[in-house]
């Protein structure tokens, strides 16, 4: 296989996957963890290594091979944490959207959106994700059927989408 | 365009509300699909911005918001602004025909007499001393003053009166003789009257349990 093929196709699995790995480390470790830069670079150079060495060999799709090296790392960085703290990194549950200046953006065009809801789109995200009730509590309190609310939030997030896409 | 079926664990795994299993599965099927990962990083970022701007909600409480506003709609519509300020100014003259224009009976206050066995519910007096369990038997007792020329009629009790006696001073000691009589690991209880010059029952304490520690 020529060399400059096997560039393309790196770059393309390092563009592809990025963002993937970015989210699934965050997520498990929090944003402001500082080693999430590191751990997702690892986790890359482990894939590229391994299918290099012709440890990937296309049984499952190259989603799950992905998907099994990033969480045996995350698993592991787990791991060793605990051994030196007594406690493993808690993450931060919602942190503000402030990673890059894309997601601070999108962040605004979100509240932006969020201020301009009518009441009733703005109270069911407030009870849904904001309080975090079920659609049968939403229901409940509102007095209005679990298929209504499925209507709203979903209607609710397609005039935020809408903002975002502006 | 068809909807993924994955696409509908996707709030459940934002607010962490996914079993271990559905978790775990999602979390491939990301890795896979473009589309549900592109959905999830917008659905991220909305919820995220939700959970940090509690402000965009507090003009209201919700459900008691709406419920309010629809109450207010409803006075609304079935009255006029001009209805609604004569329903006020009725409702205002009618309550003032009761506590005003219509004369109320002034009778003599009533009297009651009380006996020495009768009590007053809500006490006037204040015990100081005993008012816990104590660790040995106590030498005296004490209770708040309320005014000058006052009799205070101390009881004391275990399971029935084991000594009574009168004082104008708010302390008493207790004799010798009383003193032997009570016991290590018993319950005890006490009361103060307090009687006017004129011999008049004035104010009853509340009794007061205390227990003797058992040696």
């Amino acid at each position: 296989m020529p060399t400059k093929k096997v560039d393309e196709d790196i770059r393309e699995l390092v563009v592809r996957y990025r963002p993937i790995i970015t989210f699934r480390v965050r997520k498990a470790l929090g944003a402001s963890n500082t080693d999430c830069e590191d751990l997702v670079s690892e986790i890359i150079s482990q894939v590229l290594e391994k299918i290099k060495t012709g440890e990937f060999r296309g049984e499952s799709s190259l989603g799950t091979f992905v998907y099994t090296i990033s969480s045996r790392r995350i698993v592991d960085y787990i791991r060793e944490k605990t051994k030196i703290m007594k406690y493993a990194p808690e993450p931060l549950p919602f942190p503000d959207p402030q990673e890059t200046l894309e997601t601070q953006e999108t962040a605004n065009k979100v509240r932006k959106a969020l201020s301009k809801l009518k009441p009733k789109y703005r109270d069911i995200i407030y009870l849904y994700y904001y309080q975090e009730l079920s659609r049968e509590e939403v229901a409940a309190k509102l007095g209005i059927s679990t298929r209504k609310v499925s209507e709203l939030v979903n209607y609710a997030l397609k005039l935020i989408r809408n903002e975002i896409k502006k | 365009m068809k909807k993924c079926r994955f696409e509908g664990l996707i709030d459940g795994y934002l607010l962490n509300k996914l079993s271990e299993r559905d978790k775990e599965a999602f979390e491939e099927h990301y890795f896979n699909c473009s589309s549900c990962f592109q959905k999830l990083q917008e659905r991220d970022i909305i919820i995220r911005t939700v959970k940090n701007n509690p402000d965009l909600f507090e003009q209201k409480e919700p459900a008691r918001s709406s419920v309010m506003a629809n109450l207010r709609r409803e006075v609304a519509s079935f009255f006029t602004p001009k209805q609604l300020a004569l329903a006020g100014v009725t409702a205002a003259l009618f309550v003032a025909i009761i506590f005003v224009v219509v004369p109320r009976p002034e009778g003599p206050a009533p009297v009651f007499l009380l006996t020495d066995e009768e009590a007053i519910r809500g006490s006037s007096i204040t015990l100081i001393s005993p008012v816990i369990d104590m660790y040995q038997i106590p030498t005296s007792f004490e209770w708040k003053k309320l005014g000058e020329d006052i009799e205070y009629q101390v009881a004391i009790y275990n399971s029935e009166l084991l000594w009574k006696t009168n004082t104008k001073e708010n302390r008493i000691t207790l004799p010798d003789d009383i003193k032997a009589k009570m016991v290590p690991g018993e319950k005890y209880s006490w009361q103060v009257k307090a009687f006017g010059s004129d011999g008049s029952l004035i104010a009853v304490s509340s009794r007061v349990q205390f227990t003797i520690a058992a040696q």
